[in-house]
């Protein structure tokens, strides 16, 4: 392992360490939902930030894989009562065949059309899910829970296991996507956004490395669905409609497109903003219309880009003389 | 499925005029929103996801005029003047702000200001859906025309539709106004070079974008339940319209809504429960096979 | 990487921040000392399209609730109505409930969701064991299939089967006074308008046989515009038109379908035509649609439902909806359940809430009952008539004895395999 991946992967082992003990210092179990919701959000913002802040293709159509993770998962256990780590892996090759698919037709087009076109994609996906009624339980969604069978001595009925479980997914998703983009593969991803006829001159197949990062991108948001439908106990068509994709768009932006943690730092705010406005004011579209609009016209960034891009001037203004700084470029 | 009825009913003169005029009537309204959608795209570049709500505050202003005067033509008039001037300020305060911006931090403003501007609706207006009531000058039993049953006021509104598509196309083509904007659909820069303020073109043609969609609002407002978010699923329609028709071109916009009317209307007798499938559809296949959609300009 | 001093500083600094920041963020989550009362938590609808509804719903809980209370609470506990917005969202209904638990230490849900939410906080219910009732989903198969039976969970609304009995003996009468063989439908295409409807015809054909449906229209549900449902029904000329549309969705049909002259056609059969809120919505109400009951303060006609639905308009400024005597009479079953458990444990009011009868403006005899064997709510007043356009809109219902339901109710078990 290079010196950069061993990094990624220790930061990860102490992320899930801060994670798991947590419940042992609160008793919180709305702490713990919180955290599961965020690594189901998380992972499905991160994976669409793959798209839109690596490959600069902003998909509205995210959604479908989100909801395609749930539904995959929660039919294969509630028919076949498979052990739960072979649905997963299962659902992570359906929802990864189904981009696969999506992505072959979606990823020629261009900005805005590509948006559009996955948008429409999502909405046929949906308007099956509710048509279908026999397998997804139609409008009112997979019911009756979702069973759980013990594995390996884990019980994902106990909330406290489905948070160290779900904690765990998070950090080895995030892990997983992080090490994508400092792969040669993320290299060539970041060329194909930035200028892809050049990227082509340069040997890049750019329709292959883009359909790549579409399959990979469905892959991981579908491991969000998957974390989601455990945490509801059942799928509703909801999680496949295009305002989940609309969601995930906004939760990047609040986070910011340029770091890897940006969207997850974006989940956070978006639930806790949720939760709080929910809580206390009558009219949170209000509210949470105009924060959004601070940010939007204030900020200009997402919150994590414009941390960094802060802290990054007042290191060159502090270091004014020598010392030259060598962080330019971590943030991608 | 039910194709049996799909072909009896094109095999009849009555049901072929009657769900041909309903199609139109969706188209129409459809048309209205879309037109605004598309010339903000195709000067400003701004995918305008707050489109909607303009046409949700045109269908309240014209129930609030309707109620306080009993006249339809002066509710018409609140409507499209009322949205027009609230579409002025929002340009002027926000929209401004994030021309040739980042095309995310576009979406999130105008997502934000739809849900500031459903939520003033709903503090305004109150949560519960209204209704405005038909006009007594259409309280009339409808027309039968080749054996097809249309209401008058659906003809009304129709008529009322493609007057604003020739007038606007007219302007478009004809006026020094619509020359300009032409021009700065093509080259921002190169207007503004000219001498041309584009601020203040920009202004207007947001504007008029809000005054059409607030028209539309103020027609559909004597048929529809109003509600906060009601201008939801119209937007959803218009953007559908907009691609199948080319972001930017009026014609397509015109075509698109229309297309999209039949296709409401015939999909309902021939797949009851994929009408709304088959309208996207037929947006994925028209970007599939021309992604600059049908009367679409290649980008530059 | 080269480190200064400062930058070093600097991290320790956002390190303090982060973990001051974390503290802050946990705080509301660190429940708080048991109070006395007892906290009911309800999950609601408070924003979007039916938003009203919900609102309606904490209103007249809450009104039940100040009653509760100043009649001794919940066995000497007061009572704590904590209602929030699930947005109509599953995954947020299946969130705020088990927040509404597990951080704002509620023991008693009222789960005031629609459809799809409230299978979302049953499986909530499942989970956290809190005794759950559910006062607005009419699906039927939330209480009637064993498969998704919980103890803890009950049903205080009214079902879809419930109101297709009665509606199709209604309907019926008229059919075969009348005959009105050829019949449409124009249901909302979603399980609650599909399974309705089907139930409605069946009961129909099933009491008329002659009844034929020449045609079937699926608007989507909160759609806009019903204009190709209009003239595809206007083609197939039928002779009457069973609907189960509500709310927004009904009045803007009836606008546009009174401009095509429908109602002139046909006679009309919209079962949620009889809610203030679509009747006193609709300017050009036509006269002489059939409806059910929703809610209306003149049936049952006793005195104590007009001034249950006085008192209501009262307080807030308008009239009840269904879902206000729902969740009121969710409320009086808890405080009645309480008085004769003598406690407001959840378990030993769910022991008592099965089988408990209480008295009630909304019975269909002055009282109403949670029947044992599936834990939902019978006897409430279930009736069908003609609409007026104003006051009191329907003067005379028409109500279907409570055995007869149950008989046909039993049978339609059986053919589903609930039983």
């Amino acid at each position: 392992m290079t010196r950069p991946a061993l990094r990624d992967a220790a930061l990860a082992l102490a992320g899930f360490l801060v994670l798991a003990i947590l419940p042992l210092i609160t008793s919180s179990s709305a702490l713990i939902d919180f955290v599961i919701r965020c690594a189901a959000l998380g992972l499905f913002a991160t994976s669409l930030n793959l798209l839109v802040g690596y490959g600069g293709m902003v998909s509205f159509g995210h959604g479908l894989f989100f909801g395609m993770g749930a539904y995959s998962f929660g039919i294969l256990m509630q028919r076949t009562g498979m052990p739960i780590p072979l649905a997963v892996l299962l659902t992570l090759c359906i929802s990864a065949l189904v981009a696969l698919v999506v992505g072959a037709i979606c990823v020629r087009l261009k900005e805005i059309y590509f948006a559009f076109v996955t948008l429409a994609f999502q909405m046929l996906v949906h308007s099956m899910i509710i048509a279908w009624v026999p397998v997804t339980g139609g409008d009112q969604g997979l019911r009756g829970g979702i069973p759980r069978p013990a594995f390996l001595g884990i019980n994902l009925s106990d909330q406290k296991q489905l948070y160290l479980f779900s904690a765990a997914l998070l950090v080895l998703g995030l892990l997983a996507m992080r090490h994508i983009v400092s792969s040669p593969f993320g290299y060539a991803l970041r060329m194909v956004r930035d200028n892809a006829t050049r990227a082509g001159f340069l040997g890049i197949n750019v329709y292959r490395t883009r359909l790549t990062a579409f399959v990979l991108a469905g892959a991981f948001a579908s491991l969000g669905g998957v974390i989601m439908s455990l945490f509801v106990s059942g799928a509703y068509p909801e999680f496949a409609f295009w305002t989940m994709s609309g969601e995930a768009v906004f939760i990047v932006m609040l986070g910011g497109t340029a770091n890897f943690l940006g969207p997850l730092v974006g989940t956070g705010i978006l639930l806790l903003l949720n939760d709080f406005v929910t809580r206390t004011a009558e009219h949170h579209g209000l509210v949470l219309g105009s924060v959004i609009l601070l940010f939007a016209l204030g900020l200009r960034k997402g919150l994590l880009d414009f941390v960094m891009e802060w802290l990054a001037a007042r290191r060159t203004r502090d270091a004014a003389t020598p010392a030259p700084v060598a962080v330019k470029g971590t943030s991608t | 499925m039910d194709l049996n009825a799909l072909t009896d009913c094109l095999s009849s003169s009555s049901c072929l005029v009657t769900q041909a005029t309903s199609g139109f009537i969706i188209g129409m309204l459809l048309f209205l929103v879309a037109v605004g959608l598309t010339l903000i795209f195709g000067v400003m570049k701004i995918v305008n996801f707050s489109h909607g709500a303009f046409y949700m505050i045109g269908a309240y202003l014209a129930m609030t005029v309707f109620q306080a005067t009993q006249s339809y033509a002066l509710a018409l008039l609140g409507a499209a003047v009322g949205t027009c001037l609230i579409g002025i300020v929002i340009e002027r305060f926000f929209m401004q702000r994030i021309y040739g911006g980042n095309v995310l931090m576009q979406l999130l403003v105008c997502y934000a200001l739809v849900l500031i501007l459903d939520d003033l609706v709903r503090i305004v207006w109150g949560p519960e859906f209204r209704a405005m009531g038909m006009p007594p000058a259409f309280q009339v039993p409808p027309l039968f025309i080749m054996g097809g049953v249309v209401p008058p006021f659906y003809l009304f509104l129709i008529a009322a539709a493609l007057l604003m598509a020739g007038v606007l196309g007219l302007a478009i083509a004809k006026t020094r106004i619509g020359k300009t904007i032409r021009a700065a659909a093509h080259n921002p820069a190169m207007v503004s070079v000219l001498g041309i303020n584009t601020g203040l073109l920009f202004t207007a043609l947001f504007a008029l974008g809000c005054l059409l969609a607030g028209l539309a609002g103020g027609l559909a407002a004597p048929v529809r339940s109003l509600t906060p978010g009601m201008g939801f699923s119209i937007l959803i329609e218009s953007f559908i319209v907009t691609v199948i028709g080319g972001m930017g071109s009026i014609m397509g916009a015109l075509v698109g809504a229309i297309l999209i009317g039949l296709i409401r209307a015939f999909g309902a007798l021939g797949f009851p429960l994929f009408t709304e499938a088959l309208m996207y559809l037929c947006m994925a296949l028209v970007l599939i096979v021309k992604p600059t959609g049908l009367f679409g300009r290649e980008a530059a | 990487m080269t480190k200064t001093p400062s930058s070093q500083m600097n991290r320790r600094a956002v390190l303090a921040l982060t973990a001051g920041a974390a503290g802050v963020m946990a705080a509301p989550w660190v429940a708080r000392a048991q109070a006395k009362a007892v906290k009911v938590g309800m999950p609601t609808i408070l924003s979007g399209r039916v938003a009203q509804l919900g609102t309606s719903s904490r209103n007249a809980a809450q009104m039940e609730v100040e009653k509760a209370n100043a009649a001794g609470g919940l066995a000497g506990r007061a009572i704590e109505l904590v209602v929030r917005d699930t947005k109509g969202q599953p995954q947020e209904a299946a969130r705020v409930a088990r927040e509404l638990v597990n951080s704002d230490g509620c023991e008693i849900l009222i789960d005031a969701e629609a459809s799809t939410g409230a299978f979302a906080v049953h499986e909530v219910a499942r989970d956290l064991g809190v005794l759950c009732i559910h006062s607005n989903s009419e699906t039927s198969s939330l209480t009637a299939d064993p498969k998704l039976k919980l103890p803890n969970a009950f049903r205080c609304a009214r079902q879809g089967i419930h109101d297709s009995v009665a509606g199709g003996t209604y309907a019926a009468e008229i059919v075969n006074a009348k005959g009105l063989t050829r019949w449409a439908t124009c249901s909302p295409d979603y399980a609650y308008g599909r399974d309705t409807t089907a139930e409605f015809v069946m009961y129909l054909k099933r009491f008329a046989p002659k009844v034929e449906v020449v045609a079937e229209s699926w608007p989507k549900i909160f759609q806009p515009d019903y204009t190709e449902s209009i003239t595809k029904l206007l083609q197939a000329k039928p002779q009457a038109l069973y609907s189960c549309l509500w709310g927004g969705d009904l009045t803007s049909f009836i606008d546009q379908a009174g401009i095509y002259a429908l109602f002139a056609q046909m006679q009309f059969f919209a079962v949620n035509m009889a809610d203030y809120t679509a009747l006193t919505t609709v300017k050009n109400l036509p006269p002489g649609i059939h409806s059910g009951n929703r809610y209306i303060k003149t049936f049952p006609a006793t005195p104590q439902n007009a001034a249950w639905g006085d008192a209501y308009r009262a307080k807030y400024g308008e009239y009840p909806t269904n879902w206000a005597w729902q969740n009121a009479l969710a409320v009086n079953f808890l405080a009645g359940a309480a008085k004769k458990a003598n406690s407001a444990d959840g378990k030993k009011l769910a022991e008592v809430l099965r089988g408990l009868t209480i008295e009630s403006p909304f019975g269909a005899d002055g009282k109403v009952t949670m029947r044992a064997d599936d834990q939902t709510l019978v006897d409430y007043a279930v009736g069908w008539g003609t609409t007026i356009a104003k006051e009191p809109y329907v003067p005379e219902m028409k109500s279907v004895a409570w055995q007869r339901i149950f008989e046909l109710e039993a049978e339609w078990k059986k053919d589903k395999g609930f039983v």
